[in-house]
């Protein structure tokens, strides 16, 4: 492998490790957990982990304190956690979530004290980040039947689905505009279309790089 | 509004969207005009009008024309999910 190669490669699993990071942040997830209190209290938002909170306004950089809903609860194994409960902005995350008054009283409603647990199931996004007191963004609350009580993650995989058709089709395009506008630039103009593929395909192989290898797979695909 | 704002984002994407799946479709057709003549050989014409009768064809059909749903994606999505995610 030369240095190329190996950069190459460490850059597009980078840019995945990247994109995977993003997914997670993004898409909801399932916790089965035990609600303890809900409360709101007066936090300072600002700097550096102003992203982790909903915005109001862009570009603003100061410190600024707001009253923010919160939902303490606790796992079946004893770890806690907190989520915070804030209407997303119509922009991002796309959850259009407005309704977090509600929300804050569903889960009041939920709480319940060691002696007589009730575990629900709530719905989230976001990260739990210490340092940087970022909270995950609670979307949904429900009453469970009980500590192993889960829901099949189905929004996520019709959205990895989506998105995974979506790359599909782009990669598509792409060899597809290979094979039929910049190809053809190595072949002869005079030859027919097979020889064309052809001769094509050897220049391809002269020329070599990343596509060449899938673009020679894909043209015994279309051969067919 | 907001959700003007984030249709008229949305517009320039779908835009783009709109004009590769437009080119990538009618570069597949155009591609299986010429494999179908390279296979039948059909007297009387030649490649180039086969292939551009084709195109023509293909224009006027409905399949280029379907591909302007696309641009309905963003409402349904945003509708959907703000059901599911507050009521």
């Amino acid at each position: 492998m030369t240095t190329w190669t190996k950069i190459k490669w460490g850059l597009r699993v980078v840019i995945a490790i990247f994109v995977a990071m993003f997914l997670h942040y993004v898409l909801p997830q399932h916790d089965t957990v035990q609600i303890t209190n809900t409360y709101n209290r007066l936090t300072s938002v600002g700097g550096m982990n102003s992203i982790f909170y909903a915005s109001e306004d862009a570009g603003s950089n100061t410190t600024e304190q707001r009253d923010i809903r919160f939902i303490e609860a606790k796992y079946a194994n004893g770890n806690v956690i907190i989520y915070r409960n804030e209407d997303t902005g119509w922009i991002w995350p796309p959850y259009f979530k407005y309704d977090s008054s509600n929300l804050q009283a569903e889960a009041g409603n939920l709480k319940s004290s060691d002696t007589s647990p009730k575990w629900a199931i709530v719905t989230h996004y976001g990260w739990r980040v210490l340092w940087l007191t970022a909270y995950p963004n609670a979307v949904s609350v429900r009453a469970a039947t009980g500590p192993d009580d889960s829901i099949f993650p189905w929004v996520n995989i019709m959205i990895l689905t989506v998105l995974g058709a979506v790359w599909l089709l782009l990669w598509r395009m792409w060899a597809q505009f290979r094979e039929r506008t910049i190809d053809p630039l190595f072949a002869s103009a005079e030859e027919t279309f097979d020889k064309a593929g052809d001769t094509a395909g050897a220049a391809r192989e002269k020329v070599g790089g990343v596509f060449s290898g899938f673009g020679r797979w894909l043209a015994t695909w279309r051969r067919k | 509004m907001r959700l003007i704002r984030i249709y008229l984002v949305a517009f320039v994407v779908l835009t783009i969207f709109y004009g590769l799946l437009r080119v990538y479709s009618r570069s597949l057709r155009r591609e299986k005009l010429e494999k179908h003549w390279d296979r039948e050989k059909p007297d009387g014409t030649d490649r180039e009008t086969y292939v551009q009768e084709g195109l023509k064809a293909y224009d006027r059909s409905i399949r280029p024309k379907l591909f302007a749903l696309i641009y309905v994606v963003p409402f349904i999505v945003i509708g959907v999910t703000i059901y599911m995610v507050n009521y």
